[in-house]
């Protein structure tokens, strides 16, 4: 009987979704078809939206390191440290995460609960403002311009939503199971590691996953922090590609593929797992 | 190999103390149920038991060796959960060998003791499932299976049943019971259910607001009450209580209605709480007068509800009955199933069979 109006709705709000994603989409998607377009066509008029005779020159160029306006650009090494950066905090976090979230799900200690809002909170004073301290810091104790000073510093950011994360999602685990397992013999590292943990999995791919993008794409510290060439990350290849190539687009485009290429595997493996993770968290905390 | 005894049990939570120093001597191989109301400190009791709880004040032993300080797997015991706590991400199978995985015991040998208790159980055809893909009573036998793999002093049950329906509750209580019967494993089962700790027992520990009420077999206990609140407790319907007096060597109400001759010496005129259960009244000529206010029959029998003056009297009867409701009656106590309890300490002045 409103099964009509109920048609309409969905179809109402899938529009309305299709046009926001079109908006929103259109730039990359250009940029992505840039990627594969020569010199001359990108700089023909009028624009061809799609490429004419498409090429991987671009690619290419980006893969064999050379001088290009006076500046070396090794994207095979700014990957490489970004990987790095992003694979090795991400570790960190999971690691120290998993331990700081089992303890605030199953121990009881002074000031617990207090603890645990106040690392959801501590996320509000990141960014901008933490720069020129951060900054100061890492250059007091010499870890500026150094991959691991990045690797220690983005752990540190991004230990407080994970752990808070993965708490929320080990409190919903019923004590039972681990009373049953050590029951059964096991000690609380073997009920955490052999019962707990296979259980909150989807909380500790959730939060993996939120840490190795943001880790992969930060740019301001890294900016700031990073200064010789063999320390860069892609962001700052990127952002001075941009610079450097006003004209010659299709470098910007294949950087910036490249770029998103690892977001959007990331998204594409792992997206079953965040929504339910991110929902484990919601329900509780 | 598998005698419990407990000695002057304490456990606090902060300042609050729930149990008050319980003693208990479980034999080997006896089934022993803690029955008593919700909150009564039953699971903390057990709990404590398996060394998952700290006990604050007192001595537990297995087998005479004190295990106060030990870790649960160093105290060889195995529970049954009231949610079962099956591991969602096991199958059966691996769900039951789990604690021999852990004992790191070879591959075959835990594959050949799993298949024993899932014949035993009647779980071999479920063996490859997960929980998730299981029944209710399903799920209970896995709980069982994992603990009887395991080959434990003692088993430990915490409301095993109480999450079943009705009909399948009553299943599950028989099979518990033949598996003890087959195993003999000493065991320790916590209830809320009398009719369940009546049906399973050797022995019945009544608990009541972290004290040990009473202790013995199931008859003793409905026989012998030592407390109103036992009396009350065991059996169903509950024992009739009825505020009363002795004169001479009878027992008389309040309102001077003879109940029947005293079931120990009492002082002229003490004050007491007359008991008696529903099937030990009959209908007479004689007796007190009532009225009757409900019929139930239930097949088997009748459950009469009664009024008197003073209180509302059940009855059952396995006879068919020929009253209606309103009609008036006589009743009279069965001859020596008269009990008397204290009217301040509610404890037993003796009565019924000792
Ligand atoms: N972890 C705990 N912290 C504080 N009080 C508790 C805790 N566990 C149980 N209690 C209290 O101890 C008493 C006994 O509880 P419990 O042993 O679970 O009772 P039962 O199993 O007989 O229903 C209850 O009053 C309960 O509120
Ligand atoms: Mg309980």
């Amino acid at each position: 009987m409103n099964e009509q109006p109920r048609t309409l709705y969905w179809v109402f709000l899938g529009f309305v979704g299709l046009v926001i994603s079109l908006y929103v989409l259109f730039p990359v998607f250009w940029l992505f078809l840039a990627s594969f377009k020569t010199q001359a066509e990108l700089a023909q008029l009028p624009i061809s939206f799609w490429p004419e005779s498409p090429t991987l020159d671009a690619y290419k160029a980006l893969f064999s390191p050379t001088h290009q306006k006076g500046q070396l650009l090794d994207w095979p090494q700014l990957i490489g440290n970004s990987f790095f950066i992003a694979i090795s905090s991400t570790v960190i976090v999971l690691v120290f995460g998993t331990l700081a979230g089992y303890a605030f799900a199953r121990l009881n200690f002074p000031g617990r609960d207090l603890i645990l809002g106040g690392l959801l909170i501590s996320r509000m004073f990141q960014g901008a403002a933490l720069l020129l301290p951060t900054y100061r810091l890492m250059s007091m104790i010499g870890l500026q311009d150094s991959l691991i000073g990045l690797v220690l510093l983005y752990s540190a950011f991004g230990l407080p939503f994970a752990t808070w994360i993965i708490a929320s999602s080990l409190r919903e685990i019923p004590k039972e199971l681990e009373e049953s397992a050590m029951i059964d013999g096991a000690s609380r590292l073997q009920s955490m590691v052999m019962v707990v943990l296979p259980l909150a999995t989807p909380a500790l791919i959730t939060a993996s996953m939120w840490h190795f993008v943001g880790a992969w794409s930060e740019f301001a510290f890294a900016s700031i922090l990073l200064e010789s060439n063999d320390n860069k990350t892609v962001t700052i290849g990127l952002a001075s590609f941009v610079e450097l190539f006003t004209l010659e687009f299709q470098y910007v485009g294949a950087a910036a593929t490249i770029v998103a290429l690892p977001i959007m595997l990331v998204f594409f493996f792992g997206q079953r797992y965040f929504t339910r993770g991110l929902l484990a968290g919601a329900v509780k905390g | 190999m598998g005698s419990v005894a407990l000695r002057n049990i304490r456990k606090s939570y902060g300042a609050v103390e729930v149990l008050h120093g319980i003693d208990l001597d479980i034999k080997e191989g006896e089934f022993t149920v803690l029955v008593g109301p919700s909150g009564c400190g039953k699971s903390t009791l057990l709990r404590s038991i398996a060394g998952l709880e700290t006990i604050s004040g007192g001595d537990i032993a297995i087998d005479d060796r004190v295990i106060n300080a030990l870790v649960p797997k160093e105290r060889d015991i195995a529970m049954v959960f009231q949610n079962y706590a099956l591991y969602p991400h096991m199958t059966v199978a691996k769900n039951m060998g789990f604690s021999l995985r852990l004992a790191k015991e070879p591959q075959a040998e835990i594959d050949r003791k799993v298949r024993a208790a899932a014949e035993i159980l009647d779980l071999t055809a479920l063996l490859d499932r997960y929980p998730r893909q299981l029944s209710g009573g399903q799920r209970q036998r896995v709980a069982m299976g994992r603990a009887i793999v395991r080959d434990p002093k003692v088993f430990l049950f915490d409301e095993p049943l109480s999450n079943l329906d009705a009909k399948l509750r009553v299943q599950m209580r028989s099979e518990i019971k033949e598996l003890h019967q087959r195993l003999k494993t000493t065991t320790i089962y916590v209830t809320h259910d009398q009719i369940e700790a009546m049906t399973m027992a050797d022995k019945i520990v009544v608990m009541r607001g972290g004290h040990v009420e009473q202790i013995g077999t199931p008859l003793e206990l409905y026989d012998s009450p030592a407390s109103v609140f036992v009396a009350g407790f065991i059996g169903s319907p509950s024992m009739n209580f009825i505020p009363a007096h002795a004169t001479g060597t009878t027992l008389e109400t309040e309102t001077g209605m003879p109940l029947g001759e005293t079931p120990a010496p009492l002082g002229h005129n003490q004050q007491v709480i007359a008991g008696f259960r529903p099937e030990d009244i009959r209908l007479s000529d004689t007796g007190i007068p009532a009225k009757v206010a409900l019929i139930e029959p239930t097949g088997a029998e009748t459950q009469l509800t009664l009024r008197t003056d003073e209180a509302s009297v059940i009855m059952t009867t396995r006879e068919r009955v020929t009253q209606t409701p309103g009609g008036l009656v006589h009743f009279s106590v069965t001859p020596g199933k008269l009990h008397a309890f204290d009217a301040e300490t509610e404890l037993t002045l003796a009565g019924a069979r000792q």
